[in-house]
Formats: C-alpha cells, sequence, structure tokens
C-alpha cells in the first residue's frame, strides 16, 4: 500500500550540490548513531579535512558504547575526537528534577562543549544530524513543545557557530535508507534510536550516579535479551526501539526473605517507521519474563520491573 | 499538481507534507498567517491539525477562515482543520466528552469520494480534545466512531472535507488511500 518514493540517489546529489556552497570549516557532532553517522558520512565527501567530527562522553552512554563508536568511525576512515565530560554534565544537572530542564541544561552543555571545540579547530559551522520529528517535537511559534530535542531546543539564542543540518527534512526510515546506501553495518547500536541526551532522560526525575549506573545495566539486560530472541527466531523482528526506565519512585518487595525497598524499572518496547506515531511492541511473556528475572536478580536495589503498553499517542517513546 | 499544507502547528504537519510527497504531489508548508495571494495558485489546501482549542475559541486560527471563504480548489481539514470548517460553516465545535488519543475503530458511513477503497471498519489514529458537535448545513457525514459522532464529513455541493482523525499517520490503515482519494478530487 505503501508507495515510497524517496530516492537515496537524488538526496545525496542535491544535498552534495547544496554543501559545495559552504566555505571554511565546520565540527560534526556525532553520536555513533544512524543520524549523526549519515550526516558526518555526506558532509565528509564535500569537506573532507575541512570538517572535525566530535564525540562526547557525557557519561549518559550505553554499556560499551564509546568503544563502539571508536571502532566505527575508524571502519569510516573519519577521524573522531572523543571528549571525556562525564563531570561537567553531572555538575550542571545536579538537583534537576524537571524533564525540559534536563533537557535544555544538556543541550547548553553540549553546545559549550562544540564551541570550544569549534574554536580550537577555527571552525564557523557545525553540522548536526538533525531529522524532522526532532525540530516538529521541540516546537516553536504555534507548535507546542513536546520536548525540547538537545540539538534543537537547546541551542543557545546568541549561538556563534552557524548550524548546517543536511536531513532536517527526513525521517529516520530514509535515514536508514541512506544508512544502507553508504554500506553501515548493521549491529545492535545501529538498530535502533538512541537519544542524544542519553540515559540522562531514561532516569526520570534527578540523577543520581547509582540510577545511571542501574539505567545503563537495566537497558543492557533488554538489549541482550531481544536480541538474543531475535537471533533464536522467538521473535520475528526486532522492535523499533527498546529500552529501560528507571522510575523515580520505590515499592516494597522481598527478596531472600528480607523486606525491599527499591527501585521500579519500566521496560519499554515499540513498533514505528517515523516515530511520530508508535504502537508498544507485542513481546512474547516468556521474553518478558526473562528480562524482569534477570533484572530483578542482577541488579542491586531493583525489586520490580513492569511494561508499558501505551501506544504513541498518547504517550510519547521516550519517558521523558 | 500543487497542494499546500496550511500549517496550525500540529506535531503531524510535516507528516502531511511527506505523505503528499510520496504519492508524487508537490506539497509546500505554509504558515497559517500567510496573505490568500500566496495560497491562490496552489490546485488544493490541507489545513493541519494544531493545539489550538477550537472548542474553547482559541485565536489561533490565522487566516484559515479568509481562505474557507475565498479558495475555490478542493480544502480537507484534518483535527483542528476539520473543527475550523465546521465553525466557518456555522457548526458548533465543543470539547470532546470523550477526547481520543491514539487508536481507534474508524466506522465508514459514506465511501463516495474519499473514502473509496476504504474498508467499513479500519483502524485509524487520532488525538483531539474538541470536535465538531453537530453537523453543519449543507454537510454529509462519512464517518464516526464509537464515541464521536461526526468523524469526517464533507460539503454536499463543494469539494470541502474534514476529518477528526489523522490520516497522515503511518498507524492509521487507509490513510495514504485517504490521501490519495483527496488528490483525485483535484483531478475532477
Amino acid at each position: 500500500m505503501c508507495i515510497f518514493l524517496f530516492s537515496t540517489e537524488k538526496f545525496i546529489k542535491k544535498t552534495s550540490e547544496e554543501l559545495k556552497h559552504y566555505d571554511g570549516k565546520a565540527i560534526i557532532a556525532v553520536s555513533g548513531g544512524v543520524d549523526s553517522s549519515v550526516a558526518c558520512i555526506l558532509v565528509h565527501k564535500i569537506f573532507g579535512d575541512r570538517l572535525k567530527a566530535v564525540f562526547v562522553d557525557t557519561g549518559f552512554l550505553r554499556k560499551g558504547e564509546i568503544t563502539e563508536v571508536s571502532l566505527k568511525f575508524k571502519k569510516l576512515g573519519i577521524p573522531l575526537k572523543t571528549v571525556e565530560a562525564r563531570d561537567v554534565f553531572l555538575k550542571n544537572l545536579k538537583g534537576v528534577a524537571d524533564p525540559e530542564k534536563k533537557r535544555k541544561i544538556i543541550g547548553k552543555t553540549f553546545i559549550e562543549i562544540f564551541d570550544s571545540e569549534a574554536k580550537a579547530f577555527g571552525a564557523d559551522f557545525l553540522v548536526q544530524g538533525t531529522i524532522a520529528p526532532d525540530w516538529i517535537e521541540s516546537g516553536s511559534g504555534i507548535r507546542d513543545t513536546i520536548k525540547s530535542h538537545h540539538n534543537v531546543g537547546g541551542l543557545p539564542k546568541n549561538m556563534k557557530l552557524k548550524l548546517i543540518e543536511p536531513l532536517r527534512d527526513l525521517y529516520k526510515d530514509e535515514v536508514r535508507l541512506l544508512a544502507e546506501e553508504y554500506g553501515l553495518r548493521k549491529d545492535l547500536y545501529w538498530s535502533q534510536p538512541f537519544p542524544g541526551p542519553g540515559l540522562a532522560i531514561r532516569v526520570l526525575g534527578e540523577l543520581t550516579e547509582e540510577k545511571i549506573n542501574i539505567c545503563r545495566q537495566a537497558n543492557a539486560v533488554v538489549c541482550d535479551e531481544i536480541f538474543s530472541s531475535f537471533e533464536k527466531k522467538e521473535i520475528p523482528s526486532l522492535p523499533w526501539q527498546y529500552f529501560a526506565v528507571v522510575l523515580d519512585s520505590k515499592s516494597v518487595g522481598i527478596q531472600g526473605d528480607i523486606r525491599a525497598y527499591g527501585y521500579t524499572i519500566a521496560v519499554r518496547a515499540v513498533e514505528a517507521t517515523d516515530g511520530l506515531t508508535a504502537t508498544y511492541a507485542r513481546l512474547p511473556q516468556d521474553l518478558l519474563e526473562k528480562i524482569s528475572i534477570r533484572i530483578t536478580n542482577e541488579l542491586k536495589g531493583v525489586n520490580r520491573v513492569v511494561y508499558d503498553v501505551t501506544h504513541k499517542p498518547p504517550g510519547s517513546i521516550e519517558w521523558e | 499538481m500543487k497542494i499546500i499544507v496550511i500549517d496550525n502547528g500540529s506535531q503531524w504537519t510535516h507528516r502531511i507534507y511527506r505523505t503528499l510527497r510520496d504519492l508524487d504531489c508537490d506539497s509546500i508548508i505554509m504558515p497559517n498567517t500567510s496573505g490568500l495571494n500566496e495560497v491562490r495558485d496552489a490546485d488544493a489546501l490541507v489545513l493541519s491539525g494544531g493545539s489550538m482549542r477550537v472548542g474553547k475559541d482559541s485565536l489561533e486560527g490565522g487566516n484559515n477562515d479568509l481562505f474557507l471563504k475565498e479558495f475555490t480548489g478542493p480544502i480537507l481539514g484534518v483535527c483542528a482543520g476539520m473543527q475550523l470548517i465546521g465553525k466557518h460553516y456555522g457548526s458548533k465545535v465543543k470539547p470532546s466528552i470523550k477526547p481520543e488519543f491514539g487508536k481507534i475503530d474508524l466506522l465508514v458511513d459514506n465511501f463516495d469520494d474519499l473514502f473509496q477503497g476504504v474498508p467499513e471498519k479500519s483502524i485509524a489514529w487520532a488525538s483531539h480534545n474538541d470536535e465538531v458537535s453537530e453537523l453543519p448545513k449543507d454537510f454529509i457525514l462519512l464517518a464516526h466512531s464509537k464515541d464521536v459522532k461526526i468523524h469526517a464529513f464533507k460539503h454536499s455541493k463543494k469539494p470541502v472535507y474534514g476529518t477528526l482523525f489523522h490520516p497522515e499517520v503511518q498507524h492509521t490503515e487507509f490513510g495514504e488511500k485517504i490521501y490519495a482519494n483527496f488528490i483525485q478530487t483535484i483531478k475532477r
């Protein structure tokens, strides 16, 4: 039924022509995700050495992600600078519980880092892998702000760097076609979207190192189990996105005959194409059970797991 | 063929643009404050939804009323866009007793043009707080749901259509078909 007319060839040709009009140097903010990687390849082909890729370790990354991203860019033959900024992010977010404030502080911290990297490199431009839902959900004018995406809503008004956003009109499914065109390897990290603020918005409310660690481990369990279930052909395909959220309330449980009062993990898996609407994924009960047993047994301080059965709308995909 | 999408601030305005583009139709998005002269040469207009509360007399409707008065080609209003049509033609828009957020069963009452080839019952996605509470004069009911009696309507003499649900989102089963049918009305 879907009549799909997006042509990667036409898009690459047209965008490459437009990119030729820029003089000077640029830095690109990469996360290792599909959007910024595709933007990077696209711009690198035109800019060459005039482009520098910067990857920020926010402290909110997934298990093994830094190694994974470094390897990926090595394979692409694009030099990557990793900026260690864990303490800065955590410090800036201390005591902040409101999700919009969290997102805006994260966006601002990113920009401060990019500003200083751009200065060092002598760049006038900042390339971002912004796609349509990022600016749509960030709102402006009469469009309500659903959530401020770090790459849009967090940008300061007096920003000196000029933005280049070659994927601004595209959706995730179209970017994935471009990724295939560029022969990007498919793996666990490629297979699903991961937000720029990372685990910081999967720990609800105020952040602590303890909760971020729980969140990182819980996300790794969800990914492991869903991926292994897919490899064993127990599920026909991977859901569009799947992850774990640490809730900001505790509940009573019993672990080894001892009263437990611990964190609740919400597991979310959704099916979507462009991410503007989504249905919750109907994962097999056995798979959910495995995830629940592993999380409550392996993670200290967690005694309950719930599964999110909300479509979008009314829920959004991420919880914050 | 050129269709202008009038942006009333919906999260899915750009999705309308994409659906039309995927149907091989030239489409551009313009703010609802655009002048009549800027939209006059379009073959059709789509009035997007938005967060404005038409049922509470929101003032964010821009020039939609002017377009409805002066534009003679086909017009499709979606969600708030449909409510603006209802209001323009003298009906009442009220807060829904049972607002719908997400998946609904869409029940088609009239298959004439917009719903050609769409089954009597299908899945659609809605996201609304208000609705057109009674059919405006000269309008024909096209579809309803369990909780909302007017989910789609058309004018009996002019090519003016409205849907409260969102045919542009991927999860509306026959959404693309509905837009294809709307494009057909231009060719008539």
